[in-house]
């Protein structure tokens, strides 16, 4: 998807949900978009999956921009490609969880009419509910009805699985289940995009969006700084820039009265001592995904790229940090509790 | 500020317009009919009857010799006696071009600008004042094919014509006053000329009437008080030498249609019955609807610290909001519509119309029920919404109702082998039952009512059959005067296609009553004994034999006014004066009230008391090849008329036996033109009604349709399946109201019969009006299906699922 930017108006006002996001997903991935509520998750995900339209840019999948097809072709197009899981798993309810399953394969008509029904029971035994195909939904648990839904996601065999809360009714056992499910899924070739709210559920995926305020999270942000709150990392990821050394180079650690801060992006940062004989101690090495504040740095510190390969930074300029922790003490407090998480590796 | 109940009750109003608009629909589409049926019912009989009482109509009627305008201002002076009339009466034929002789009954008054009695209201021209000037009753006007202003081709006595020039259209509501029941129908083209135009129409004595038209000053609806009067009445005409042919009675109300008018009435209330049932089944469907899509915000009122009492109150001001609405918009309509419905019954029942006019008793009955028929009817559904907890009413799940299949349920479950969408449709059809049930009820009463309509005609058609198997013949000829039987037999039967002629006898008589005085006239038929042309439905005795002699078959008619009349008793007639004694043999059925009282004798013996053996006025011929078509009739009628005249006979009038069906049917095409209006009324209210209910199926199902739309369903297959749930319900409802359509034939029948004919109906049925239906309900299900369909074609699948 790119730049898309989607506005709600209402007799209140315009709502911008979506703030020109840019995400790419990949064949063969199982990716997770995580935000708070109202953060623009379910906008997200309907973008993708044309339930919604975008008010600016494009969502392409494979050739196809989806939302230039009409709500008919749409609708056709999704029973082919996608397989939509709910959050209320929307069964039909006069169906049993076997016609249920049966559906998209009669809506389409992609598999022959004798061949449905054998499918839908292969489906219902991989989700684990061979022998309750003849049960109503209102007859099963949540989980088992989410279960079938999955398994009607997969009717049509698409190369597309999006999950929007999937796990939003269920408790944590389904759900650790639901995700079983999912795994599984990755392992047969298809991508798989599930919106959940729960981070424990999201690290099971190999990687995670954060949206905040209609925005994505640079996920560099999210991963160094994860005890930051959303908002926060919004207001980096709004003033990062990136800043390249090459590998070796002594970096500028005493600019602006040490009011900065960097995210590694790639390389590493070696914090060195300097010694009365002239020399150095090794004080920690930085990789990928950790951070350096300034206001960190001892007096006597130096800064190195690391020798291997050129350092890749995002920098946050002194006096807009400075600021920022002037007006937020919070976030100091964010910074150090992140730094509990990854300490220096070296002695101190 | 305005009170937050009411913001709630406007919010909804406005909000959700569509549906407010189909609860409005409903409420309103059932107030219409009840509203058309009451208008109806209040305006119809009453101008009926006003508008008869205010042309001064007579109350005694007297056939008779001639007699002088001096003789008709003595009997002004006998009591009891308001207003007395002589007229004229000449039948005779006038030409329709090119060459169409069709029956005239012209009638010459003392003053024909101003009737005293039976006066006739002037609808356009002038009335004729002077000589050879002539003006027509607008009903059976288009049947001379004639215009104001043109020259009317009279047949004279003599052979010759006379040109009479049309000056008039008028209107007569005594028409068929004085020939029973049903004559309005039966009568010829009614022309009206002044005594000067009469004697140029070559009538002896010019001067003098032949009939005597009198109203009575007290009491016309008491007929013991009118026979009182009547008898001193024919005592002076006796006393002057007059003879008298026939008397008939008549209150001042009662319009010689009434019978008709009373017949649509019956019809009226018991579909007025069914109406009522219609109208309530749709607003308590559209208001449970209209509660279940609120259970969400009656938790969170709840949650917010609502009582049910005040809860349950804003869902009934909301209603009384709706029904209020839908009385604003129904109570014209169904004042326009029920007037132009008069309007038309006016015009065909030969009655009065005073207008457009505000009728109190129904705008206050319409605004009770709008006021109080969807608080019954939503009462049950608030009051079950309300008692939901918040719990439920939030999540969406009732935890006290265990998922149930019933019966049908399980039924459709099992069908396996068959499409997922019909699966789909016939689940969601029996899905919410109790809907179901209500609509299908509607729209099977409606379908139950159209269908009876069909059957009700056949029934009134059966009565007609009935009526005809006492008139057989192919042809009925009168001629100018008695010819002896034998020659114009003779005569007849050189007409190629002609295979029998029969003379028949005929006379008007009266009955006779125990204590001497003559009451009521009886149309007495006299063909001869085992003639084929009348093949009589006893109902006891028998029918009249070869070599009997004065024995009588009297139609049923006279075992409701005498019932302690038997066979093998004696009734005393007068004919042409003369009183006689006659054997009852039999009682046959005819039509009830509508024939009048009649009796059939053989010729042999009737001919002989009125002295005129072997010769006859009136004649039967019979075509050789049977079934004859009406224009075959037609033209067998004129070859025989055509012939007669070239021998010298004159004939008065020729009547085809189809034409006799035609007439005596159109007065019941009247009745199943009402029939039909109100079955479509009904029918209406039913689709409507299945509107509703797809409309609110599809507005309950849009986050279904959503999740059909994610898992790839097309704009066909959504169309699709909604329009073949409205289909199954529409078939559904075709089988019920095929098997209601029974009992209420029945019922509407009987109802008709009863009123017009005085017994139970001779009940037929038809299977044109299930199949018409069939097409009907099956069109309509589909067509009221339709918006629903498109509704859920163009419902969005993000307006459903996006931001749930």
């Amino acid at each position: 998807m790119s730049e898309v930017v989607k506005v709600f108006k209402n007799a209140g006002g315009e709502f911008t949900a979506l703030n020109r996001v840019t995400a790419c997903f990949y064949a063969g991935e199982f990716v997770s978009v995580v935000g708070k509520s109202g953060s623009g998750k379910s906008t997200l995900v309907n973008m993708l999956t044309g339930i919604d339209h975008p008010t600016s840019g494009t969502v392409r999948v494979s050739d196809i921009d989806i939302h230039r097809l009409s709500e008919n072709d749409m609708s056709v197009w999704r029973g082919n490609n996608l397989g939509i899981v709910f959050q209320f798993f929307q069964l039909l309810p006069t169906l049993t969880l076997l016609e249920n399953v049966m559906l998209p394969m009669y809506l389409i008509g992609k598999y022959a009419p004798a061949e449905r029904e054998e499918r839908a029971l292969r489906l219902l035994e991989r989700v684990g509910l061979r022998g309750m195909e003849d049960k109503l939904p209102a007859a099963v648990s949540g989980g088992q009805q989410q279960s079938a839904a999955i398994a009607r996601a997969l009717a049509n065999d698409p190369p597309i699985i999006i999950a929007d809360e999937p796990t939003g009714n269920l408790d944590s056992r389904a759900a650790e289940e639901v995700f079983d499910l999912f795994t599984n899924l990755i392992d047969a070739g298809k991508t798989v995009l599930v919106v959940t709210h729960d981070i424990s559920l999201a690290k099971r995926t190999s990687r995670t969006l954060l949206l905040s305020d209609g925005e994505l999270i640079n996920p560099w942000v999210a991963h160094a700084l994860p005890r930051l709150a959303h908002s926060e990392m919004l207001w980096l990821t709004h003033h990062v820039q990136p800043v390249s050394y090459p590998a070796g180079a002594l970096l500028p650690i005493d600019d602006e009265n040490s009011e900065w801060l960097w995210l590694v992006t790639a390389g590493q940062i070696d914090l060195v001592e300097a010694t009365t004989t002239g020399g150095g101690r090794l004080i920690a090495s930085l990789p990928g995904g950790s951070f350096l504040a300034g206001r960190e740095i001892q007096p006597g510190w130096l800064a190195h790229a690391g020798a291997d390969r050129p350092l890749e930074l995002l920098v946050v300029a002194g006096a807009d940090f400075t600021h920022w922790c002037d007006q937020h003490p919070a976030v100091w407090t964010g910074l150090k509790q992140s730094r509990r998480l990854h300490p220096f590796s070296g002695g101190q | 500020m305005r009170r937050p109940r009411w913001q709630k009750v406007l919010a909804d109003l406005w909000g959700n317009r569509t549906r407010s608009l189909l609860v409005v629909a409903s409420i309103a589409v059932g107030l219409f009919a009840l509203g058309v049926m009451a208008a109806i019912y209040a305006v119809a009989l009453e101008d009926l009857q006003r508008g008869y009482a205010a042309v001064n109509p007579a109350n005694i009627a007297i056939q008779t010799s001639l007699f002088s305008q001096g003789l008709v201002e003595r009997l002004q002076q006998v009591e009891g006696v308001q207003d007395a009339q002589g007229v004229r009466l000449y039948s005779t034929r006038l030409l329709v071009p090119p060459d169409e002789w069709i029956a005239v009954d012209i009638q010459a008054f003392h003053e024909p600008a101003n009737p005293t009695v039976n006066r006739l209201v002037l609808i356009e021209g002038n009335m004729p004042t002077s000589k050879d000037q002539i003006v027509i009753d607008r009903y059976r006007f288009a049947d001379t094919k004639a215009r104001l202003g043109d020259q009317i081709t009279v047949e004279l006595r003599s052979g010759r014509t006379r040109k009479l020039t049309l000056v008039g259209i008028v209107q007569d509501q005594t028409i068929g006053a004085f020939r029973g029941a049903g004559g309005f129908f039966n009568a010829p083209v009614q022309g009206y000329v002044n005594q000067e135009t009469m004697e140029s129409l070559e009538q002896p004595l010019p001067k003098r009437y032949n009939s005597l038209y009198l109203t009575v000053e007290g009491n016309s609806a008491d007929p013991i008080y009118l026979e009182e009067v009547a008898r001193e009445v024919r005592r002076v005409l006796e006393d002057n030498q007059v003879q008298i042919v026939s008397t008939a009675l008549r209150s001042s109300t009662d319009h010689p249609n009434l019978y008709l008018a009373r017949a649509l009435l019956a019809v009226l209330i018991v579909i007025g019955f069914f109406v009522v049932f219609l109208s309530g089944f749709l607003i308590t469907n559209t208001l449970q609807a209209l509660i279940n899509q609120q259970v969400a915000q009656i938790g969170i009122m709840k949650s917010v610290g609502g009582r049910r009492v005040q809860i349950a109150g804003i869902y009934l001001l909301l209603n009384l909001v709706y029904g209020l609405l839908a009385f604003l918009i129904a109570m014209p309509l169904s004042f326009q519509v029920a007037f132009w419905v008069v309007d038309y019954l006016t015009v065909q029942m030969n009655s009065s119309f005073f207008g457009y006019r505000l009728l109190p008793e129904v705008i206050i009955l319409e605004a009770v029920i709008a006021v109080l028929m969807p608080q019954f009817a939503a009462l049950p559904p608030v009051w079950q919404g309300t008692r939901i907890s918040v719990q439920e009413a939030l999540s969406g799940i009732r935890q006290d109702h265990p998922p149930h299949q019933g019966w049908l349920d399980r039924r459709i479950s099992r069908l396996r082998n068959t499409s997922l969408l019909l699966v789909i449709s016939l689940r969601n059809t029996f899905r919410r039952k109790g809907r179901l049930l209500l609509t299908v009820l509607t729209l099977s009463l409606g379908g139950a009512v159209f269908i009876a309509t069909f059957n009700v005609r056949v029934s009134l058609l059966n009565y007609v059959d009935q009526i005809i198997r006492y008139f057989l013949a192919d042809v009925n000829i009168t001629l100018d005067r008695p010819y002896r039987i034998d020659e114009v037999a003779a005569l007849v039967q050189q007409v190629p296609g002609v295979k029998m002629v029969e003379g028949w006898a005929f006379a008007r008589t009266e009955l006779v009553k125990a204590d001497g005085s003559v009451g009521e006239s009886v149309a007495l038929l006299a063909p001869p004994a085992e003639s084929p042309l009348v093949q009589p439905i006893l109902l006891e005795g028998r029918w009249i034999n070869a070599g009997d002699q004065n024995a009588i078959a009297l139609s049923e008619l006279f075992r409701e006014r005498f019932p302690n009349l038997r066979v093998g008793d004696t009734i005393r007639l007068q004919v042409n004066g003369d009183e006689t004694d006659w054997v009852i043999v039999g009682f046959y059925q005819l039509a009830g009230k509508i024939s009048g009282l009649a009796a059939y004798t053989s010729y042999e013996s009737l001919a002989k008391l009125t002295h005129q053996s072997g010769r006859s006025i009136a004649y039967r011929v019979v075509s050789v090849r049977p079934g004859l078509s009406q224009s075959e009739q037609q033209a067998l009628g004129k070859a025989v008329e055509q012939h007669l005249e070239r021998a010298g006979i004159t004939v008065v009038d020729m009547t085809t036996g189809k034409d006799l069906y035609e007439n005596a049917a159109e007065g019941f095409d009247v009745l199943t033109a009402f029939l039909l209006f109100l079955s479509l009324l009904t029918a209406l209210v039913g689709s409507i009604g299945l509107t509703g209910t797809m409309s609110l199926n599809v507005m309950e199902r849009t986050r279904e349709v959503g999740v059909l739309r994610a898992i790839g369903a097309s704009d066909r297959i959504l169309m699709r399946m909604v329009l073949l749930e409205g289909a199954v319900i529409g078939l559904v409802s075709w089988v019920l109201a095929s098997l209601a359509a029974l009992p209420i034939s029945k019922l509407m029948s009987d109802a008709i019969s009863q009123a017009l004919f005085g017994g139970p109906a001779n009940f037929g049925y038809t299977p044109l009006g299930f199949m018409v239906w069939l097409a009907a309900v099956v069109l309509l299900s589909i067509s009221a299906s339709i918006m629903p369909a498109r509704n859920a074609t163009r419902l969005t699948i993000r307006e459903v699922l996006a931001y749930e």
